[in-house]
């Protein structure tokens, strides 16, 4: 069973005086009636002596008066309450004498012999002309009773000492435990989530004072963890919530240019359509004389035309407004991890693919859909340039700082794509014009050589740069460089001191 | 009158500039792609070529190129009504109409025309580019 600390002091103090005060009691009593016994019958036995030597040594014997004097003054100064003497077969006794007291014929050599309560003695006295007996009485009770007032004051002494321990016992104990009950307290509010309560205790007990020191210092780092994990946990569902926030956007941009791609793609057929129209109306215009039926309708075909012109007009404006981007600041690694998903999807197994991303990288200024494309072309390109459809290419992103210029600006950040390839390589002469559009050193048929062009327009719109570095026969790498947006301030866009073909 | 070419994947197209130009009394070939233009050029010389700049295999672009490179004396018309070269390639809308005459500028065109236009704007570019002085009007 359990038991708190002042509930085992304070049956631990009861334990120990219910085996104390009990022996303490009787030996009390022992002692006491030892001594006042042992007082009675000496203090009896010398007053019986001494009024036997008077006796045999005086000459009372002869005169009854003188006896009778004697024996009333041996009642009176000794508790009395019986004396005669017995002289040559004549019993004289006390007129003092108890009434209904008689000798019994014995002698006490004990206090209390029996149960009468009267200490009897009797003496011999021995004259030359006498042979007598001095019979003595002596009254036990008083003595009794002073032994019981003792032991009766000794139970109040024992009682109130008891008391006194008790209380003692239960205030040490309390005080003992105090300090552990309140560290109880603190460590239950812990265990509750209130991680403020210090679980430092006041108290002089070495032993309590330091294991409240180790349990705050232990509290203070289990605070640190906790707190620790919190964060990571929030952040965690930041991350998430950001994923799910971007997986929707692509999603609704996705649809708005699915719809915008579908209406260009129909504008355009519809421009070819048109031309013919309106040539073969003119050309037929021309050639019928005015003011004729034929001359009018086939201006109304021309109007008609030129209305047909408009509203594609329209169309592809909304087309373009559909899908144009919208640069903001943003998180480029889930955005380049979502990229890099679409790709593996498309390319064998023979190709690795490496990805280096290990954010969190500082945000900046992009449109989640078009920088999809920019790493998907670079890929693209990436891909298209191994030899028999088999190498490595190693995509990520990583942060770098521009050295400053020395004329007092503070050194750029940056934040770097990259697109490694293990392919072909680029010949030195060709390089300078890889991002001209319909560039393509594919055969023809291959590749419209818009890809790397597309790159460079969405680059410049984000305010980044695309350079590359070439090897023929060792492979070539493409990086996009975004300007790292300084906390709460304007993005500045610089082409300055970067290396390789810059464009 | 300046004989003219024009090199067009899209057969109405085709038969309606040459309608348009006969009756401006151009003499006018007409080729369905950019490597049977450049055939056709080799064979029967032309003073201007018109040209589009999306067609399958060779793009208007890459014809204007090896125009520019075999024949630099021919001046050249690039047409355009934007468009993409086939759904499944990953295309942008950056790329306008704009955006493939500017290339087609770029390579060597002497006059751009966004579809549709009308018989005068042709007439118009067909002078216009006559005029422009005799060498190569390229930009590169």
């Amino acid at each position: 069973m359990k038991t708190s600390i002042s509930m085992r002091m304070a049956l631990f103090a009861v334990g120990v005086h219910a085996i104390v005060l009990p022996a303490l009691y009787y030996g009390f009593n022992i002692v006491v009636t030892r001594s006042d016994t042992d007082l009675f019958v000496q203090h009896v036995r010398t007053l019986s002596r001494n009024l036997a030597e008077e006796l045999e040594l005086g000459d009372a014997l002869g005169s009854p008066q003188r006896v009778a004097n004697l024996l009333d003054q041996a009642v009176i100064n000794g508790d009395g309450v019986f004396a005669a003497l017995v002289d040559n077969g004549q019993e004289i006794q006390s007129e003092l004498n108890s009434p209904g007291v008689h000798w019994l014929g014995r002698q006490d050599f004990t206090f209390r012999f029996d149960t009468d309560q009267i200490y009897f003695i009797a003496l011999p006295i021995s004259r030359p002309d006498h042979t007598a007996e001095l019979r003595l009485g002596f009254d036990e009770r008083p003595t009794n009773e002073q032994i019981q007032s003792a032991m009766r004051r000794t139970l109040w002494v024992l009682v109130i000492y008891l008391f006194i321990s008790l209380t003692a016992a239960m205030v040490w104990s309390h005080s003992l435990s105090r300090p552990v009950v309140q560290l109880q307290r603190s460590s239950r509010k812990i265990a509750r989530g209130d991680y403020a309560q210090s679980l430092r205790v006041k108290t002089d007990i070495l032993e309590l004072h330091d294991l409240g020191s180790d349990l705050e210092y232990m509290r203070n780092q289990l605070v640190g963890v906790n707190e620790r994990l919190q964060m990571e946990m929030s952040e965690k569902v930041r991350a998430q919530e950001h994923r799910h926030e971007l997986e929707s956007r692509l999603r609704h941009r996705q649809r708005l240019e699915t719809v915008g791609t579908l209406a260009g793609g129909i504008a355009h057929e519809f421009n070819n359509v048109l031309l013919p129209i309106v040539l073969f109306a003119e050309a037929a215009l021309a050639e019928s004389p005015e003011h004729t039926r034929v001359h009018q309708d086939l201006q109304e075909i021309l109007a008609q035309a030129y209305r047909a012109k408009e509203v594609v007009e329209k169309i592809l404006t909304f087309s373009r407004s559909a899908g144009a981007p919208k640069p903001d600041l943003i998180d480029l690694e889930p955005v380049v991890g979502e990229a890099l998903r679409l790709f593996r999807a498309l390319i064998p197994a023979t190709v690795e693919l490496r990805v280096q991303l290990s954010g969190p990288y500082p945000p900046v200024r992009a449109d989640a859909a078009m920088t999809i494309q920019m790493v998907m072309n670079l890929c693209t390109n990436a891909y298209q340039a191994l030899r028999d459809r088999t190498g490595v290419i190693r995509v990520g992103l990583r942060e770098l700082l521009e050295p400053a210029t020395g004329d007092g600006a503070a050194p750029k950040a940056f934040l770097e794509l990259f697109v490694v390839d293990s392919g072909r390589g680029i010949e030195p002469g060709t390089v300078p014009r890889i991002f001209e559009p319909f560039f393509t050193t594919r055969d023809v048929g291959e590749g419209t050589g818009l890809g790397l062009s597309v790159v460079h327009g969405i680059a410049e719109s984000f305010g980044a740069t695309v350079s590359v570095e070439t090897e023929v026969g060792r492979g070539t790498t493409f990086r996009v460089r975004f300007p790292v947006v300084p906390a709460a301030a304007g993005q500045g866009s610089s082409n300055e001191h970067m290396s390789g073909a810059s464009i | 009158m300046k004989s003219v070419l024009v090199i067009e994947d899209e057969p109405a197209i085709r038969k309606a500039l040459q309608r348009a130009l006969v009756s401006a009394g151009h003499p006018v070939q007409v080729a369905n792609n950019g490597t049977e233009g450049l055939e056709a050029l080799k064979t029967q010389t032309a003073d201007i070529v018109i040209v589009d700049i999306i067609m399958p295999r060779v793009n208007g672009v890459d014809t204007i190129r090896a125009i520019v490179r075999e024949f630099p004396n021919v001046r050249i018309i690039a047409i355009s009504g934007g468009g993409n070269f086939s759904p499944a390639e990953y295309q942008p809308h950056a790329i306008k109409t704009e955006a493939y005459l500017a290339a087609a500028t770029v390579a060597g065109a002497h006059a751009v025309l966004t579809k549709p236009f009308r018989t005068q704007d042709v007439i118009h570019a067909i002078s216009t580019v006559t005029n422009l002085p005799s060498g190569n009007g390229s930009l590169i």
